[in-house]
């Protein structure tokens, strides 16, 4: 097995619980928005579980890149990192890996979240090339907040605080965009920030994924974001991870 | 196996860490860096265990210079930091497997290499426990063993025994004085001399970075100097006419604190019954009187800060 290998076995290993709420969260928030809000909010034509998955979706995305900042940061005081860097393995390795669980447990939160909506009605009926153009954005959002979060854990080498931090942000995001209910729902005032925040831009493309009806300016606009944070933190994880002052 | 020369280091565009940097220690050999915190002891480890690139000046590890090939230093080298760097909530022996495996053994092998280390380092009792229960003594000492999975040609210890108790001290003496005998080439740094002492073949003491004295143990001592006669009374009303007494000896250090008085004995046990026949004839009661030669701390004092000493 290669140190790749060994490292993200030995990450998922002590993520046992975290993987295990990976699961169970989306699918918990499906259960309770879809109770509550069903017949208060108005989704028009789309049934609220069709509504609303893409933003427990993305809600489960960002939340599964917060957790990176733990770990890093973990890594990082716990001595593990330095003891790795006097191995014959390269710098980037434990990194990689860190990126790998992100990925899983992205990948388990989207079966999670599909499987729990389909209960619900929730059904893809774009085919298979919008099916798959919704998993890739989906991970490559939760890829690029990882790397920052990794970046932010492994700079900082503190615990605690960084991840609790980004937390409240994270559900503001999530709460004042168009993932749970449409603009109108909104005060007037709020509409501007509501429909051009990159949350709700990139649960609208999703939105489009799952349905086959997408418009190109916006999914122009989560691309550039997904892509740019991607570029911009995997740049600064790299640098951070690789640094030899 | 270790040939550093005028290696510097310069964090930011503070002072610089280290400067001027120079020694070597031959294959199989104990060399100590001594010195306070903030000597540079851990910044010259850390060079030369690649986990820092040095600003200037040159260092060979098991041949290979650690700024241009890393790679190769790095698969010659163990390293145990100044706090155990193990997976806590992994067992002794889990972590031994781990990091044998990471360093490219197969399963078997990492397992039974994992089984001889915790027979070498007599820590059967403990292996299959979770290291986040282990005593500080414990985890330095699987600590260790993680360093030596894939036993390498030079092995880093930096503060191998700080933190631990007298006891546990001992196990890591015996371990490291164990590793010459396997040929293996060590550097360790401490603070206490007397660590030092007992463990090196050669000693390098740093001080602000730079290189106050190195060499073996006794010529450091012979530095400073020839052997003392020194002696406490027990009645310290007694110092003054005991001072009196020794006034033709070139320096007498008389400590009221102690009660305890020293002159130089370059005539060792001669001089020792000398002053004994005239402590005799002045009736004084003594509590203790020994020849003693200088202490690596009094050397280390002496270097470090000449002015005091």
């Amino acid at each position: 097995m290669t140190a790749f290998a060994l490292l993200t076995a030995r990450t998922l290993r002590r993520g046992r619980l975290d993987l295990v709420f990976a699961v169970v969260v989306p699918i918990l928030g499906l259960v309770g928005l879809t109770f509550l809000l069903r017949d208060v909010i108005a989704t028009g034509r789309m049934s609220y579980p069709q509504y609303v998955l893409p933003a427990m979706v993305v809600q489960a995305m960002l939340f599964g890149a917060l957790t990176t900042t733990d770990r890093a940061a973990w890594d990082k005081i716990s001595g593990i990192s330095a003891r790795m860097r006097t191995l014959p393995i390269s710098p980037y390795t434990p990194l990689m890996a860190r990126m790998a669980y992100c990925l899983i447990r992205g990948g388990l939160a989207l079966t999670a979240s599909f499987f729990g909506a389909y209960l619900f009605g929730f059904r893809i009926t774009s085919g298979f090339g919008y099916a798959s153009a919704f998993v890739l954005m989906a991970l490559t959002l939760t890829l690029a907040l990882s790397l920052g979060a990794d970046a932010t854990g492994n700079k900082a080498g503190r615990t605690e605080v960084a991840s609790q931090l980004l937390l409240v942000p994270q559900v503001l995001l999530v709460m004042l965009s168009t993932g749970l209910a449409p603009v109108d729902a909104f005060p007037e005032w709020l509409h501007p920030f509501v429909t051009y925040q990159p949350v709700s831009q990139i649960i609208e493309t999703l939105r489009g994924f799952t349905v086959g009806q997408i418009e190109t300016g916006n999914v122009v606009t989560s691309l550039a974001w997904c892509i740019g944070m991607l570029v911009v933190f995997g740049i600064l994880a790299v640098r951070i991870q690789g640094r030899r002052s | 196996m270790i040939e550093v020369v005028n290696l510097a280091k310069t964090f930011g565009k503070g002072v610089p860490a280290l400067s001027n940097v120079s020694f070597s220690v031959p294959t199989g050999a104990v060399c100590a860096l001594l010195g306070h915190n903030g000597a540079g002891k851990t910044t010259t480890v850390n060079i030369l265990s690649t986990l820092l690139k040095p600003s200037s000046g040159t260092a060979l590890v098991a041949g290979y210079d650690v700024a241009t090939d890393p790679v190769r230093v790095r698969q010659n080298i163990g390293v145990t930091g100044q706090d155990a760097a193990l997976d806590l909530r992994l067992t002794g022996r889990e972590n031994l497997v781990f990091f044998g495996r990471l360093r490219g053994l197969r399963r078997s092998e990492a397992r039974s290499r994992a089984e001889e280390l915790i027979q070498q380092f007599d820590m059967a009792h403990a292996a299959d426990r979770q290291v986040s229960g282990y005593s500080g003594g414990m985890r330095r000492r699987i600590d260790i063993a993680v360093s030596l999975v894939v036993p390498p040609k030079v092995l880093f210890l930096d503060e191998p025994t700080t933190g631990l108790d007298p006891r546990s001290r001992r196990d890591v003496w015996n371990l490291v004085a164990s590793m010459a005998a396997q040929d293996i080439t060590v550097l360790l740094t401490t603070q206490y001399l007397e660590e030092a002492d007992i463990l090196s073949d050669s000693i390098v003491i740093l001080n602000h970075g730079q290189i106050v004295a190195s060499g073996t143990s006794d010529e450091l001592k012979r530095q400073t100097g020839s052997s003392y006669c020194q002696m406490t009374v027990l009645n310290p009303e007694d110092l003054p006419r005991i001072a009196l007494a020794l006034a033709d000896f070139e320096e007498v250090e008389v400590d009221a604190d102690t009660g305890s008085v020293s002159v130089p004995a370059p005539r060792g046990v001669t001089t020792l019954s000398e002053v004994f026949r005239r402590m005799d004839e002045l009736d004084v009661e003594l509590l203790d009187i020994s020849l003693r030669r200088p202490s690596l701390d009094e050397v280390f004092l002496h270097l470090t800060n000449p002015v005091q000493s």
